[in-house]
């Protein structure tokens, strides 16, 4: 029976043709994403969920990254850098987008996300995602500056840089707290975000926004560099905080040795747990700003990337999507405190009623202020950092300290042809 | 060999001679030299150059003396030896990214044991990570306690390679027990102490973790190190061209150090030990 036997191969072998060729078409596309790990967490519901609406078509992995921003940047650089990176999209920090999009690993998500979706952001969300004009971003969770000062140390927060001073040295003097003012002074990136709110308070910007010129040799730049570095000298914050980065700053707070705060909005839910000296008794508001300028909250927040060359960059693109969803949103900040972005959130009978404060993180979202946009922004700030530490620990001239800073960033600048 | 250094070390050098930052799209565009130059006028470069080499020999110096006071302490037999030894090892044994967090926390002011300490003995807050004059000692300070016990095993294999004979033909000649430390031990340790040197030299000059971790390299930028710096262009800056330039010259810095040791100790003549 060599006909029957020939014709059976044929049959299994057709059998096995369709059968291969049948799971590779109903293969579900595998889309990758890297966060850093408390992310993965806070979306591991939401993950479960995409991936059961999707089922078949799209299943979604998350690469668990290291904590820390500096070690999650240096892992996927070097995965990018080594040509084909094992994801789709990544989570990326506000200040590295310009610097990906000029070393061309990123896709614009313009084809993805319109006019109306950017228009349903809250004010500050809407900040830090472009790159000449592309979307390059699509914001996580909102993160601004904010100042948290004690109920029960003053009836109403100070509005302006002189009053901050003075009720912090009032307070002082007459031992009802041991520290004043408590901020983020480490030679670090939480330097400059600190920097940014207090030269608003002054009526300065790092960067002249119509010449793209640094602007430390302004009156606003001098006084802020005189302003941060008296802060130590008088008293008004311990010399300490020239070491502090967020934990130090929220650890002296916390326990009650402050009256006032510059920190992120993670600290709120720190602070009314059950371990916080000061539960029930912190303020929210916004930097202060001397009469004429205006305040400013730093922009932080992390936000998905596309990758440029990703082969599955519709269903990533879902994925992103359903990740930021309004719900998305909403699960997260009841659960883990993360502040929405879209902007009908902040009206949500049920999340006003979980947290008193989102109309203050609304007001400071709508103050929200970029560091310069520019891939060479590591190397300013860099810059900036070491001139104010030096300010702050050596007593180094504050007018000179500007004057440096002022000609070493227009040098950097100037090297990378960024100012003619 | 080839592979693991002379590869890395011709790509450096090519490297150094290219602009290949984000403002050339991450291509390498060759400079003639241009970052070779901007080296040279780099007062940064040069300061962590001064801060890495400081911080090495006076680390590397007290861990040596203070191993070999732990090492002769070791050798000697008494009671609960063992369990001394194996906790004197455990420095070494935490990674150094945890040990750095745990002394920034010791460091930290007002909170940390040592403002404690210093507050209830009556002085004023020190802020030791807060004084660009005197952080690097901190970093110095972190660096000794992990690694000393390194040095430790190592002496204490070295003492134990010296026969008990010898100090009992010592004794016997009318020698006495401290004279045996300068005419026996420390001659016969000479080689390891050398080697150890070496070691902890070739670390030390690297250092990043550590500092990273501490201090950030501040303040003011007092503890950046050479590494530190390299890796600020490369990850942070995305400028590998320079970051190339800062590594390679870093190496050649480190190579004139140890070259320049050599031919002292060569004339010295307290390699002849290792010799024989």
């Amino acid at each position: 029976m060599p006909l029957m036997r020939r014709l059976l191969l044929m049959l299994m072998g057709l059998l096995l043709a369709v059968s291969i060729g049948w799971s590779s078409v109903h293969r579900p596309e595998q889309v990758t994403i890297l966060m850093p790990a408390p992310f993965v967490d806070a979306t591991a519901d939401q993950v479960k969920r995409f991936n059961a609406e999707n089922n078949g078509r799209i299943a979604l992995n998350v690469i668990r990254g290291p904590r820390d921003t500096e070690s999650i940047s240096d892992l996927a650089i070097s995965s990018l850098l080594l040509g084909t990176p094992p994801f789709d999209a990544l989570l990326v920090d506000v200040t590295w987008l310009p610097k990906y999009v000029a070393a061309d690993w990123l896709q614009p998500l313009d084809p993805w996300f319109d006019s109306d979706d950017i228009e349903s952001l809250v004010a500050g969300a809407q900040l830090g995602n472009n790159v000449d004009g592309a979307l390059y971003r699509w914001p996580f969770g909102a993160d601004v500056g904010l100042l948290y000062w004690r109920k029960d140390l003053m009836p109403e927060p100070p509005q302006t840089a002189e009053e901050l001073v003075q009720i912090a040295q009032n307070l002082r003097a007459e031992g009802r707290v041991k520290e004043g003012f408590v901020w983020q002074g480490r030679q670090y990136e939480g330097l400059s975000c600190n920097f940014v709110e207090f030269l608003s308070a002054f009526g300065g910007t790092w960067l002249d926004p119509e010449t793209g010129q640094p602007t430390f040799d302004s009156e606003a730049a001098r006084l802020t560099a005189h302003w941060m570095q008296q802060l130590i000298t008088q008293g008004t914050s311990p010399l300490a905080v020239s070491n502090y980065s967020e934990p130090e700053t929220l650890q002296a707070f916390k326990s009650g040795d402050a009256a006032l705060m510059r920190n992120w909005p993670y600290a709120w839910a720190e602070l009314q747990s059950e371990s916080s000296a000061v539960k029930g008794r912190v303020g929210v508001s916004t930097m202060v700003a001397q009469p004429g300028a205006s305040p400013a909250a730093t922009l932080g927040s992390w936000g998905f990337s596309l990758l440029r060359g990703s082969p599955h960059q519709q269903a990533t693109a879902e994925a992103i999507r359903a990740l930021t969803s309004p719900d998305a949103q909403r699960d997260r900040f009841l659960r883990q405190g993360y502040t929405p972005t879209h902007a009908a959130l902040f009206h949500d009978p049920e999340l006003l009623e979980a947290s008193p404060v989102l109309p203050q993180l609304e007001e400071a979202l709508s103050i929200a202020e970029p560091r310069p946009i520019t891939p060479l922004y590591a190397q300013m700030s860099d810059l900036l950092q070491r001139q104010l530490s030096g300010l702050l620990t050596e007593k180094r001239d504050p007018d000179q300290a500007m004057d440096q800073l002022q000609g070493a960033t227009l040098t950097l600048l100037r090297s990378a042809g960024g100012v003619s | 060999m080839a592979m693991v250094f002379g590869w890395p070390m011709l790509r450096y050098s090519w490297l150094s001679m290219h602009a290949s930052s984000v403002l050339t799209g991450l291509e390498p565009v060759s400079n003639q030299g241009a970052n070779w130059i901007r080296l040279l006028e780099d007062a940064r470069f040069w300061q962590d150059a001064v801060q890495t080499l400081r911080f090495a020999a006076l680390s590397v110096g007290l861990e040596i003396v203070l191993a070999l006071a732990m090492a002769l302490l070791l050798d000697q037999s008494w009671r609960g030896r063992g369990v001394v030894r194996a906790l004197s090892l455990l420095p070494w044994a935490l990674p150094t990214t945890m040990m750095a967090l745990g002394w920034r926390w010791i460091f930290n002011t007002p909170y940390g044991p040592l403002e404690q300490m210093a507050q209830s003995a009556g002085l004023s807050p020190l802020n030791l990570l807060s004084n660009p004059d005197w952080t690097w000692l901190a970093t110095v300070i972190a660096d000794v306690w992990k690694t000393t016990p390194f040095i430790t095993l190592l002496l204490l294999a070295g003492l134990q390679t010296i026969p008990d004979d010898l100090y009992s033909a010592f004794r016997l000649e009318g020698g006495k027990t401290r004279q045996a430390l300068t005419a026996i031990t420390l001659p016969l340790l000479t080689p390891y102490i050398l080697i150890g040197i070496l070691f902890r030299t070739a670390q030390a000059a690297g250092v990043f973790d550590l500092i990273q971790v501490l201090t950030g390299g501040g303040p003011a930028g007092s503890t950046e190190s050479i590494a530190q710096y390299a890796y600020l262009n490369a990850m942070r800056f995305l400028d590998f061209g320079y970051s190339a330039t800062v590594m390679l010259a870093g190496f050649v810095l480190l190579s004139l150090v140890i070259f320049t040791a050599a031919v002292l100790l060569q004339i010295s003549g307290l390699l002849r030990p290792l010799k024989s």
